[in-house]
């Protein structure tokens, strides 16, 4: 026997502890939340935890407020998520430019990512107040008596939200999309600018296909973010007004904490699960179709 | 190039620096001016882009009433624990998949990396009950555990990766001078392993201050910082506690960005060495 062979237990050993705190904290919850789902735990209305099958489930069907959380959840993702690919790739290719700048603007741009999102998002509630927000301060300068409550209105309260949440995670996307560029070897571009190629064709043909494997794989997480995104919400229009800007997992929070709906709140989470599991199915299996 | 598109082109890089670093920096400075300002000029209109009055009066407010010293304590009490026990247990972990490599191992592996994608809110509710059965919720060690599982996935990830690149004849060096298998981790892995380990403390330490989600439902009485924030009390009539929360966010916000200054190129690396084999 072998000395390795004799300690085949060791490395067992030494993810024990790995193992035991990720299984306890979120394995073990998560098989919960998929049992609490079909069980009526509604204990304002004396749900004693019994069975129910789907009711759950069904009750979400004629859910206006579902109905209103996905909405937005998507519109927020998709919106997003066009906005952080098209933006965080320029900025990457700004950071990735030798200047003397380069330090400064690279310090400049981790600190959206490096602040809680629960200052961000509080600041941008009075940021973004009609009569003492700074951005109406600053939209007053180029337009007189400039006057807007963007937090009372549905739809500008959505698009600051998105503002915002690109404010501050846009820099992170591109500092990731960096990491990519610098892996494109210079003299490809040596090559191009031999054979005449300007520079515009030069991102076109070469730039983009190099990122796009990196750019589609940071892209399932940036999606899954900001599916379950709740912190900024939470922190900076507390889902309103009129639920509109109230995404899936805010809503999952206001079923188990304020209306101590337990088997709701879980099938909504299970639902919010599902969405997740396909999305990061369907984006593997378009990179697998990518790299072909 | 020539000369004239080349000076063209400075100028727009310089022209497009500013740019980005007005819209990162203005909204900063507006909560700094804002933090040390007087009520009367806080709530200016237009706003006074240039204050003509200053006063600590918010922070002595925080510091005297809202209590801000136990919050930075608490935070201390769970990010320092959580960081050097999260560190060495996912050395460990991280050692073993990348060593012992086998099929079962890599499965392990796979499940821990995959875990988070599962979101916070989906685990909350059963885990809080979980937690209150072993009366862990609102205690510190049941915090640190939680701020530990949080950190896990991505450190084990960048130190695996880091480790691939070590190579084992090192190691077997050791060996053959008679190191057991723990001096050989404690005396040959560690020291190797130190960049890494210490682009993750970073990355982690700003991960442990920010930590929203667990303070906010495992911890009524044992407030941190991000909670404190999001409680202060409303010493005016408007939504927003604007006095008090502006000079609190300064106060998060001066130490993460002296933070970032001195780290840049660390967290830039740690930042780039997640996503790349991500």
């Amino acid at each position: 026997m072998t000395k390795r062979n004799k300690k085949w237990w060791l490395p067992w050993v030494m993810i024990l502890p790995v193992i035991l705190v990720r299984g306890l904290t979120t394995l073990y919850p998560v098989i919960m939340t998929f049992i609490n789902s079909f069980r009526d735990m509604d204990v304002i209305r004396g749900g004693q935890g019994g069975f129910i099958g789907l009711q759950n489930y069904i009750r979400m069907l004629s859910d206006d407020k579902i109905a209103t959380s996905m909405e937005f959840t998507i519109i927020f993702t998709v919106v997003s998520m066009a906005f952080h690919i098209i933006l965080g790739i320029c900025l990457a290719l700004i950071l990735n430019m030798k200047f003397k700048g380069k330090k400064f603007l690279r310090t400049i741009v981790l600190i959206p990512w490096a602040m809680p999102m629960i200052v961000a998002g509080r600041a941008a509630r009075w940021g973004f107040n009609g009569q003492y927000g700074f951005i109406n301060d600053l939209i007053g300068k180029f337009i007189d008596n400039f006057h807007f409550d963007w937090l009372v209105n549905v739809d500008t309260a959505r698009i600051a939200v998105i503002l915002v949440d690109l404010w501050k995670d846009i820099p992170y996307f591109a500092i990731l999309v960096l990491a990519a560029l610098q892996y494109i070897p210079g003299d490809i571009y040596e090559a191009a600018k031999i054979d005449g190629a300007s520079s515009i064709k030069a991102f076109f043909s070469i730039t983009l296909p190099n990122i796009m494997k990196t750019v589609m794989s940071i892209s399932i997480f940036f999606t899954m973010w900001r599916v379950t995104n709740f912190e900024l919400v939470y922190a900076m229009t507390s889902g309103g007004p009129y639920d509109g800007t109230s995404v899936l997992s805010y809503r999952i929070l206001i079923e188990a904490f304020n209306n101590l709906n337990l088997g709701y709140a879980s099938a909504i989470a299970v639902v919010l699960f599902l969405i997740m599991l396909i999305l990061s199915g369907l984006n593997v299996a378009g990179m697998k179709k990518f790299s072909d | 190039m020539n000369t004239t598109k080349k000076r063209t082109f400075k100028i727009f890089q310089w022209l497009i620096t500013i740019v980005i670093a007005l819209i990162i920096l203005i909204p900063i400075y507006w909560i700094f001016i804002s933090s040390i300002k007087p009520n009367e000029d806080l709530f200016a209109v237009p706003i006074e882009w240039i204050p003509r009055h200053f006063t600590l009066k918010s922070y002595v407010t925080l510091i005297e009433q809202v209590g801000i010293v136990p919050q930075i304590i608490n935070t201390l009490i769970i990010t320092i624990p959580t960081l050097i026990i999260s560190t060495f247990i996912c050395v460990l972990a991280a050692y073993a998949f990348e060593r012992f490599a086998t099929k079962k191992l890599t499965f392990a592996y796979g499940i821990i990396v995959f875990s988070a994608l599962i979101p916070a809110i989906v685990t909350a509710r059963p885990l809080y009950d979980f937690f209150k059965k072993l009366s862990l919720v609102d205690t510190y060690p049941g915090l640190i555990l939680l701020y530990i599982s949080a950190l896990v996935p991505f450190s084990v990830l960048i130190i695996r990766n880091y480790l691939s690149g070590i190579p084992t004849e090192i190691e077997e060096a050791a060996e053959i001078d008679g190191a057991g298998f723990f001096q050989k981790i404690f005396y040959v892995i560690i020291p190797l392993l130190k960049p890494a380990i210490a682009t993750i403390c970073i990355i982690n330490f700003i991960n442990c201050l920010n930590e929203f989600f667990i303070p906010l439902f495992f911890s009524q009485k044992i407030k941190v910082l991000t909670i404190g924030i999001s409680t202060l009390p409303r010493a005016n009539a408007y939504d927003v506690p604007w006095d008090l929360l502006s000079a609190m966010g300064c106060i998060i916000l001066i130490p993460i960005i002296v933070f970032v200054m001195i780290f840049e190129e660390k967290i830039m690396d740690g930042i780039m060495a997640g996503g790349v084999k991500s």
